[in-house]
């Protein structure tokens, strides 16, 4: 039965994360008093990038070739060890907070060395961003989910869900709350969404995450489109799950309950980035360490309460 | 201070003309004093007269505010053409001195910056295309002349090339960034790129059949440039336009400047900073005004709305449509405007961002939102006023930090501004009709308005059969593109764009 729902919940993350992305496009689109696109579009988009041919220059190594690889592998494996609607179905070891914010920190590694392979200024600019912000966002990304790991007393993400599916709002509610606050502007930050980049810009010289793809073209880029797709859907739907912990999946949980919040978390993850980026202004780079710096110390605030209320006991 | 006293104060003579003749050796000293007496250069063009039995010649022209403008001219020999630079003293004349050595291959001495301008490097050396003997259609061998660009160098500098190819549906342009970290070094821009040779198309054409030419030159900016050479050719010919006329130009040209600046004030607080709701409703406003040009002249970019000595008339329906439209897009504007000042995010991006000194901006003749934003109150509207502004209630619009935030304030000021001339020109539109006849002959004027971009100024020269014989445009973006080397300094990289977009400046109206 575990097995089972181990594979489901990670075959379920890598078909409908080009959803989401699209989802986020729709609603952002609605925003704008614009129809938009059709949801599922990014599908198509994908389809055709994989159809296509690509064009790499001769200026460029193996290392630019391997990057798809690299972080199309760990897109995978985030999509099986981040449990996105069930707990307790994940092994600890494997989604253990540190294995996991590991892997976010490998894929990012791999991707500023494929865009610096090339050695084009735009590449270098966003590698040199992505390693800025890279340093910046790890503090906050570890202090707010050790804020939950020590409420739920298990460092792995599967744990803190079942804590958090567990929990009564009087209980631990407010020191969570704080870790999810500073957990939402870190999961904005590595998916390279609003305030810190845009995903929609033509701009070269504002880019950050675009403009190490920038070199890439055809099935390569695919693979590096839907890497992103899985990681924005995992820390979003991972993110949701601990927000709204209904209808997770477990022993004797209803499958239509379990269906019916999932729909509504991921719908909702969507909006919130889609109504994130319509209302507020993408911030000038350098104000970024005032952004993360809030991130870290409404995460430590939160650290803060749950150790006090651990050792008050 | 009038033109009369200058050149009395300064010995000048002015010929019937109007012009100033002076010495080669003496141009650069005359024009330093001028400028001195704060008639600032604002335009040099060169003639090549040598089918004349003379040789070339190098025009300046100062603005003398409320009393027109001065022209020095010093002949120059056929055979060597050169004279003294002006840019040692006067920074506003560097793009036209290399200018004229691309066009005519006349030699600044001592220019400071002495290489190609308008020349990309696959056109070769000894090329000057706007001298009589040059045929337009000449075909050129691919030459590969070396472009130098300034380069910085020390631990940390690396140089950020961009474009001409840009990742936007924009015209081409190269732009060089040193920068240390994200801090920009230096910034150095290379146009050019797609050059039309308007001023040597219309040569030896009608001022009738040059006027499409013209109209092309910058393709948002129809009105501005007409307009100037309407002006200018109405001038050199004599012909008095109507009242009805003069008052429907004013209509139209502010319309253009309202259309440009809703679109600005969208890209702007939109594109440039990503906030989506500015981008998408100023686009949105954007496009009704669009439709609403075609159905006033059948053009959605006013092509056609100035003809030479007339404008496209309004009749009660279409005053009445328009005049709905701007009441409804007045409201909108004004909810988003709110929206944009009460947003602390987008005026954080805004302030202290590509900030131009006033300084910088009068050395360099920076020309519209790009001087007015820094507190220089130039505009031709007030000091040369054209058209019927002189008998309109009309206050220079100005703000004084010279950051990207003055200049959107003073985009959304003059919008506001811009509703009230044509309202006003609507309410006293004079009976009449709205076109005379045009006799082109022999003369030579200067023509001017104020786009939304800036001064347009046009001279035009016509020859005995009432042809053209010259045509020189000076075109706002021409004199503010050097501003970015000023205002680019000392911002991040990521912010640029939005430095760029806050001049809105035209690839193609450069490169004319």
């Amino acid at each position: 039965m575990n097995g089972m729902l181990f594979i489901l919940q990670g075959v379920v993350t890598l078909m409908l994360a080009p959803l989401m992305v699209g989802l986020v496009r729709f609603f952002k689109a609605r925003f704008q008093n614009r129809r938009g696109a059709v949801p599922w579009l990014p599908y198509v988009s994908l389809w055709s990038l994989f159809a296509k041919d690509m064009t790499i220059t001769r200026y460029s190594s193996w290392v630019f070739r391997f990057v798809p690889f690299v972080l199309a592998s760990i897109a995978l494996v985030l999509a099986f060890v981040v449990p996105t609607f069930a707990y307790g179905v994940v092994p600890p070891f494997l989604s253990n907070l540190f294995l996991v914010g590991g892997l976010f920190a490998f894929g990012s590694a791999w991707l500023v060395l494929g865009g610096m392979d090339t050695a084009s200024a735009f590449g270098n600019m966003g590698a040199s961003r992505e390693m800025t912000l890279a340093a910046l966002v790890e503090p906050a990304l570890y202090v707010s989910l050790a804020t939950i790991a020590f409420a739920a007393g298990s460092w792995s993400l599967d744990g803190m869900l079942a804590h958090e599916a567990g929990l009564s709002w009087h209980g631990g509610a407010l020191p969570l709350s704080f870790a999810l606050g500073a957990l939402l502007l870190v999961a904005l930050t590595e998916n390279a969404r609003y305030p810190v980049d845009n995903p929609a810009t033509h701009l070269e010289l504002t880019m950050v995450h675009e403009a190490m793809v920038l070199e890439y073209s055809g099935p390569y880029l695919a693979l590096l489109e839907y890497a992103a797709a899985v990681k924005l859907t995992v820390t979003m739907l991972f993110l949701f799950a601990l927000a709204l912990p209904f209808g997770l999946m477990h022993v004797g949980a209803s499958p239509l309950a379990v269906v019916f919040w999932y729909i509504v978390r991921f719908v909702f993850a969507s909006f919130i980035v889609a109504f994130i980026e319509s209302v507020i202004v993408k911030m000038r780079f350098y104000r970024m360490q005032e952004y993360l710096s809030l991130a870290l110390f409404v995460a430590l605030a939160g650290l803060v309460l749950v150790l006090m209320q651990q050792f008050s006991f | 201070m009038n033109i009369d006293q200058l050149c009395s104060e300064l010995g000048l003579v002015r010929a019937e003309s109007g012009i100033v003749e002076v010495l080669r050796e003496e141009l650069a000293r005359q024009a330093e004093a001028l400028v001195v007496k704060e008639a600032p250069l604002v335009f040099m063009y060169a003639t090549d007269e040598r089918a004349r039995g003379s040789g070339f010649a190098v025009h300046a022209v100062f603005s003398v505010a409320g009393d027109g403008f001065l022209t020095l001219r010093a002949a120059l020999p056929a055979d060597a053409p050169a004279y003294p630079a002006l840019t040692r003293s006067i920074m506003a004349a560097h793009w036209y001195e290399r200018l004229m050595g691309d066009q005519f291959g006349i030699l600044a001495e001592g220019h400071p910056d002495w290489r190609r301008l308008m020349h990309h490097e696959n056109i070769p050396a000894g090329t000057h295309p706007l001298r009589k003997d040059f045929a337009w259609n000449t075909r050129l061998p691919h030459a590969q002349e070396p472009h130098l660009m300034h380069q910085v160098e020390g631990q940390g500098v690396y140089e950020i090339p961009v474009g001409p190819i840009h990742a936007g549906i924009i015209e081409p342009g190269h732009f060089r960034f040193n920068v240390r970290g994200e801090r920009i070094l230096t910034l150095e821009g290379k146009l050019f790129f797609t050059h039309k040779g308007v001023e040597k198309l219309v040569e030896g054409k009608t001022p009738e059949a040059a006027l499409p030419f013209v109209e092309r030159i910058s393709g948002d900016m129809a009105v501005g440039h007409t307009l100037a050479y309407a002006q200018a050719v109405e001038r050199a010919v004599g012909c008095a336009v109507s009242p009805r006329t003069r008052w429907l130009r004013v209509v139209w040209n502010e319309l253009e400047r309202f259309t440009a600046h809703i679109f600005d004030i969208g890209n702007m607080a939109g594109n440039g900073t990503g906030f989506t709701f500015m981008a998408a409703q100023g686009f949105r406003m954007l496009e009704e005004l669009r439709r609403l040009h075609e159905a006033l002249v059948g053009h959605r970019y006013l092509r056609g709305a100035i003809t030479l000595g007339g404008a496209h008339d309004l009749d009660a329906l279409a005053q009445q449509q328009l005049s709905a439209q701007l009441r409804k897009t007045e409201r909108e504007l004004e909810t988003i405007l709110d929206v944009a000042f009460r947003s602390d995010g987008l005026m954080e991006r805004f302030e202290t961002t590509g900030v131009l000194s006033p300084d910088a901006a009068r050395a360099y003749g920076a020309r519209g939102v790009g001087a007015r934003g820094s507190g220089i109150a130039t505009d031709l509207r007030s000091e040369h006023p054209y058209a019927a502004y002189a008998e309109l209630p009309f206050l220079v619009v100005m703000e004084a930090a010279g950051d990207v935030a003055a200049r959107f304030r003073v985009r959304a000021r003059e919008a506001a501004q811009a509703l009230a001339l044509i309202r006003a020109a609507l309410d006293s539109l004079p009976e009449g009709s709205a076109q005379v006849a045009l006799v082109p002959k022999q003369g030579s004027a200067l023509g001017w308005a104020e786009s939304f971009r800036g001064a347009v100024i046009d001279f035009v020269q016509l020859d005995e059969r009432g042809t053209i014989d010259r045509l020189a445009v000076s075109d706002p973006s021409f004199m503010n593109w050097p501003l970015f080397g000023e205002l680019g300094p000392g911002n991040i990289v990521p912010d640029f764009p939005l430095c760029n977009k806050s001049l809105n400046l035209s690839y193609s109206g450069t490169d004319l």
